[in-house]
């Protein structure tokens, strides 16, 4: 037999953004009936490399051949004209429309009058639909559906409009695991079409459900490609982070010292059995006073929603938090931040900063209450905290009075640490501090972060940065899909195990144990 | 879109006579003041609305039962149903609901009644609800004067029979409607000129405090007052024209910055009583003296009258609001198979300070 | 340094832009102030600017308001029918006396600012939707409450309308007085920086643990006591409660006031003294209009032009 037609062939494709290289002299083959994951970390360059495919952004370098010859798409219409079709994590189709009208948007069919033909379009909805497994009224608005079930319409049609590619991003990322196993028959109808799928999911057992072949971008450049079944999942993982198996590194890269010493055996934080609807599943862990923890996972196994959920700022559905031994009060960040528990967000710029208050006023924003008497700002007393923060944190800014919106990556995340610190926290919960700031200021943090921990405050840190997470955390709690998967304590703070644990070695060996020592 | 004005007129046509009786009769207290109104005020408005009527076009002004293809019944028996355009928060609103009511009532008739509350949409939602909860005839007081055709289509569909009143819809007489009843607009204005002319002595300057933009009331009081003038009191100059929107704190406002910067002003001729009303309070407010300005208004509300006995006011022109006798009268008349005409106009009274006092419990 | 050079000639726009923002609408007043002493018969009289002034009152109090929840990213258009409704109650009360009835008044506005800020703060409903229920239902109550205009004869309403201290009407000195009461909250208090934090970055400041909802309904509280102030001032000077049509199109005068003035409608900055100035822009512009006896209809074109102008200076610093 011979080997299937290649559908796309992309060569040395590189883009730039100012400050940024997102994609470097990157190839990528498909071929018809491919199911190809996608895989890397934040800012590894997938985005980039779909974009650059779909014509949103158009490539520095590099030329892209698509069913045998040379294309540019000038924009995302043309691409799906062309038959390059993408489903996004949130569906764009438009919700208050029927969903036969969503599936038949821009083709509807007519009767020979020119008049659109309701009656034949809602029947051949029902008809499509019904092969990926969607049962609904098609006359209903597309917004009344489930988002499986939208996804669902999403790649009916485009499947419908004579794609040859189809680009998954995340798709299973709001679905219940009915509507996975769904969603997985439908690729494997994709694939024995002949179409292509591209698949962008940091699910692991996905990608091995599915896909028979992988690229993994790091930093944006392509790592590895080939096929899948030749990649098991911890080689997987560390190619993904950049680790060599086994490979011993020196410790010292980061300002980390790495050990505190616990000065108190109660912890200072427990979460217990946190759960969040679709995004935690009974997560636990505690904090000691002096201790820095840090939570591992993979880029959407829950992380940032277990911070959030302990700060009161994601609801939970179940669990409990205390402080000290104080029960919180769940879902209220202004009740966590009293006890002693501050946030410092992942997403700095839209949540962390007011931009366009000054310097001086990011800074007072938590503390302010506490610097005022009967609603009066009392101006002394704040000059005199920001004064103390703005020299202990080395903030570079032209004046206490310059917008937080013009100051460096490195110097907001600083402004932020300073508004938590004039607060006296007990837990500090740090969300990627270092993501995005310039090597100078990262140090600088990791310094500030072991000073805090020895000061006696408890840290929760979160990092991509799987050097800054082994070397700053004393422990590692080890996320996968929502829920915890395993602990690292000790001598076993290593990336090694890290990453063993990420890709289920762990449990393994752990059940294997358990299972010996019954014996 | 300009529309002819006729004035009531004698027909050989018996129904039309009967009807032109009736309206004298059924109008009671107002045909009688205004027949002292023409009196009193002298000769000039009703001189010229007399040099005004229109000789009649044969089958353009009547209308009969057949010619609009509706059926014969007894009003007694009926149900009326009546839209009015805008809340009853204002005089004239109240006068005209309150006397379309009595009407009803006086007369045993069913009435159905609605509230637009100022939206065309929900007076045409109104009007049709009115049809479906079994309306024989139809009073309307429309809002707009387009956009009535859907309405129309399900009043002919059924046959009922409609009079508009106070303001005129876009449609074809004796086909889409009946009649149209009204005050003369236009009338209202040369009157309440009259009124300036000799409030003045026909010399100086005045102002023109507007109603609502894009209103026929408006262009219809403007334009019979600026044709009197420049007819009958060409030395009499409108130097100032600004909108006070019919409303009393608008009325105030615009005449604050005109007597800063006009102080010689000598007349304000208000297009309705509010603005006149707010006109005085900005006099008041400047430490002006009752009589200094002279203002002459239109509507004929009780606080505009007690303004001409305070002498504040010197003229008032009233638009008659209680249309509930003349509707109800055209109605009988129609459904007996009788004809009536197609355009009824009110003879309106007027108020000025020798017949303010006596008659101010007429007032509205 | 040298990215700086090269871009010069943007800069410079930009400069422009941001100085007309900041400063257009007080050359605005200075253009007016001048243009009209100039073309104007007794324009520069103190009866004039007692008029204009005593004119353009209300509609400094309710842009204060309006400016505080422009501020919070968020629009308030129930303003209109908050004076009227204050309009209605203040007739009805008046018989108990005046201060009764002012009482009464606050109450009424504080319940109509307490449902447009629940409706905000705590349902989540977008501002314009939450507060146009009201502006609709407001006017309805009022006139629920008082079906037509009534003439009210009251000494002391009369002497709050027209009485003056040292020839400086009352309605100046209270607009004056809570002007400066307003930009001083706004400046120095823990309420103010709170309300910049939460229109800059409602995500921000509810993980900073500001109370967010406390504050939103506050400032629609006192946004709706303040237009209530307008229309018991406005009843005052007219001697009459016009609940039809006192209000009418406030809304937009205040916001036109605001925006004018500086303030960003993506919130984040209020500016108090332009607002003012605002307010006052858009009077000078209506009374040289009037006073020159132009067509009504090119005020509401002057006016537009003033709101593009505002707009097209804000373009510049609004976010990115």
């Amino acid at each position: 037999m011979a080997p299937p037609a290649e559908v796309l062939a992309v060569r040395g494709l590189s883009k730039s953004f100012p400050g940024v290289r997102a994609l470097d002299d990157v190839d990528l083959t498909l071929h018809a009936g491919e199911v190809h994951a996608l895989i890397g970390e934040n800012g590894a360059g997938k985005s980039t490399l779909i974009k650059l495919l779909t014509g949103v952004y158009r490539p520095d370098a590099g030329e892209i051949t698509f069913q045998g010859s040379k294309v540019s798409f000038a924009t995302p219409l043309e691409a799906q004209k062309a038959g390059i079709s993408t489903i996004y994590q949130e569906v764009n189709l438009i919700p208050l429309l029927s969903v036969a009208r969503n599936l038949f948007l821009g083709r509807e069919p007519r009767n020979r009058f020119g008049v659109l033909d309701i009656a034949r379009m809602n029947r051949e909805a029902e008809k499509t639909l019904r092969g990926y497994g969607v049962r609904v009224d098609v006359r209903r608005p597309l917004r009344t559906l489930g988002v499986g079930a939208q996804q669902m319409v999403a790649l009916a049609r485009a499947v419908a409009t004579d794609a040859r590619i189809v680009i998954m991003d995340e798709p299973t990322s709001s679905l219940e695991p009915r509507e996975v196993e769904t969603l997985f028959s439908v690729i494997r109808r994709l694939r024995d079409a002949g179409i292509a799928v591209v698949y962008v999911s940091h699910r692991l057992d996905e990608l091995y459900a599915v896909c028979g072949t992988v690229t993994v971008l790091r930093d944006g450049r392509r790592v590895h490609h080939g096929s899948l079944a030749d990649l098991d999942r911890l080689a997987l993982v560390s190619t993904m982070l950049g680790r060599d198996l086994g490979e011993v590194r020196e410790e010292g890269l980061t300002k980390f010292t790495g050990d505190h010493e616990a000065t108190d055996t109660q912890p200072v934080l427990d979460a217990r059995e946190l759960t969040v609807p679709h995004k935690l599943h009974e997560v636990s862990l505690s904090i000691r006073p002096g201790e820095v923890v840090g939570l591992g996972g993979l880029l959407g196994s829950g992380r940032t929603e277990t911070a959030k959920a302990i700060s009161g700022a994601l609801p939970v559905r179940s669990g409990r938090v205390t402080v000290a031994g104080v029960p919180l009060r769940g879902g209220s960040a202004p009740a966590a931040i009293r006890a002693g528990v501050s946030l410092l967000p992942e997403d700095r710029k839209s949540e962390g900063i007011v931009p366009g208050l000054s310097v001086r006023e990011n800074i007072a924003l938590a503390v302010l209450p506490r610097l005022s008497r009967f609603g009066l700002v009392s101006e002394a007393r704040v000059d005199s905290v920001v004064d103390t923060f703005i020299k202990r944190l080395r903030i570079k800014a032209s004046s206490p009075h310059q917008k937080v919106g013009e100051l460096s990556g490195g110097n907001q995340q600083k402004v932020l640490l300073a508004r938590w610190l004039a607060m006296n926290p007990k837990v500090l919960l740090l969300d990627e501090p270092t993501r995005g700031i310039d090597v100078g200021a990262k140090a600088e943090v990791q310094k500030l972060v072991d000073e805090l921990a020895a000061d006696g405050l408890g840290v929760l840190l979160i990092s991509s940065d799987l050097e800054e997470l082994i070397e700053g955390s004393d422990r590692v709690v080890v996320l996968k899909d929502g829920a915890v998967v395993g602990e690292l304590t000790g001598d076993d703070v290593t990336e090694d195990k890290l990453m063993r644990t990420i890709a289920g070695d762990a449990q393994v060996e752990h059940l294997a144990k358990e299972v010996a020592t019954d014996g | 879109m300009q529309r002819t004005t006729h004035r009531p007129r004698l027909l050989t046509r018996p129904g039309v006579v009967a009807l032109a009786a009736a309206v004298a009769l059924t109008a009671g207290a107002c045909a009688k003041s205004e027949d002292d109104a023409s009196k009193d005020t002298q000769s000039p408005a009703a001189a010229g609305a007399e040099q005004k009527v229109v000789t009649p076009k044969p089958g353009s002004k009547t209308c009969a039962i057949d010619a609009y293809g509706a059926e014969k019944l007894d009003l007694k028996n009926a149900t009326v149903g009546f839209s009015q355009s805008e809340k009853e928060a204002n005089p004239f609103r109240i006068a005209e609901t309150r006397s379309i009511r009595d009407e009803a009532k006086k007369r045993g008739v069913k009435l159905l009644t609605a509230n637009a509350q100022s939206q065309f949409s929900k007076q045409i939602s109104d009007v049709q609800d009115l049809l479906a909860k079994g309306a024989d005839l139809l009073v309307i007081a429309p809002l707009n004067s387009d956009g009535w055709d859907p309405v129309l289509q399900a009043a002919a569909a059924k046959k009922v029979p409609i009079v508009t009143i106070d303001r005129k819809i876009n449609a074809t007489a004796c086909k889409d409607y009946v009649s149209f009843i009204a005050s003369d607009f236009v009338e209202q204005g040369r009157r309440a000129a009259d009124q300036m002319i000799e409030a003045t002595g026909g010399k100086g300057e005045v102002a023109i405090l507007l109603g609502s933009a894009g209103n026929n009331v408006t262009t219809e009081r403007t334009k019979g007052f600026k044709e009197r003038i420049a007819e009958k009191a060409p030395e009499l100059k409108v130097v100032f024209e600004q909108t006070g929107d019919f409303a009393r704190e608008k009325g105030q406002q615009v005449t604050e910055q005109l007597i800063q910067s006009k102080p010689g002003i000598k007349g304000i001729y208000a297009e309705n009583d509010e603005m006149g009303l707010g006109a005085v309070a900005a006099l008041k407010g400047a430490g002006k003296k009752a009589g200094d300005v002279k203002i002459v208004t239109v509507d004929g509300t009780r606080n505009a009258v007690q303004g001409i006995v305070d002498g504040w006011i010197s003229g008032v022109i009233e638009s008659n609001p209680r249309f509930g006798p003349l509707a109800f009268q055209t109605l009988e008349t129609f459904t007996k198979g009788e004809e009536v005409p197609q355009d009824v106009i009110i003879q309106d009274s007027a108020y000025a300070a020798d017949n303010a006092k006596s008659e101010i419990s007429k007032a509205y | 340094m040298a990215e700086a050079t090269l871009r010069t000639v943007p800069l410079d726009k930009a400069r422009v832009l941001q100085w007309l923002q900041t400063y257009g609408v007080y050359a605005g007043v200075a253009a007016l102030l001048v243009v009209n002493t100039v073309i104007t018969p007794h324009f520069l009289s103190a009866e004039n600017f007692r008029t204009q002034a005593v004119q353009v009152a209300p509609v400094i109090i309710v842009a204060l308001g309006m400016a505080l929840v422009i501020g919070t990213e968020g629009v308030d258009l129930s303003v209109g029918a908050v004076m009227a409704l204050a309009a209605s109650v203040t007739a009805l009360y008046l018989g108990y006396g005046l201060l009764p009835a002012l009482l009464v008044v606050a109450l009424f506005a504080a319940a109509v600012g307490l449902a447009n800020g629940a409706l905000v703060a705590l349902v989540g409903v977008q501002p314009i939707v939450a507060t146009l229920a009201l502006m609709v239902g407001g006017r309805g109550l009022a006139l629920v409450l008082l079906p037509q205009l009534e003439d009210l004869r009251n000494p002391s309403l009369a002497s709050l309308g027209s009485g003056d201290v040292l020839g400086i009407p009352y309605l100046i000195l209270i607009a004056a007085v809570l002007a400066v009461l307003v930009a001083f909250v706004v400046r120095r208090t823990t309420f103010g920086r709170q309300l910049l934090a939460i229109g800059d970055s409602r995500p921000a400041a509810q993980l900073a643990g500001l109370p967010v909802r406390r504050v939103l309904i506050i400032v629609y509280v006192v946004c709706a006591l303040l237009a209530a102030v307008a229309g018991v001032l406005a009843t005052a000077r007219l001697q009459a409660s016009d609940p039809t049509s006192l209000g009418n199109l406030m809304e937009l005068s205040a916001i036109t006031a605001v925006v004018v003035g500086g303030t960003p409608l993506t919130g984040g900055r209020v500016n108090i003294a332009g607002t003012v100035a605002g307010a006052v822009l858009i009077q000078l512009l209506t009374a040289t209009l009037i006073k020159h006896d132009l067509p009504p209809s090119w005020t509401q074109i002057a006016q537009a032009i003033v709101i593009v102008a505002a707009v097209y200076a804000a373009r510049g610093r609004g976010k990115r």
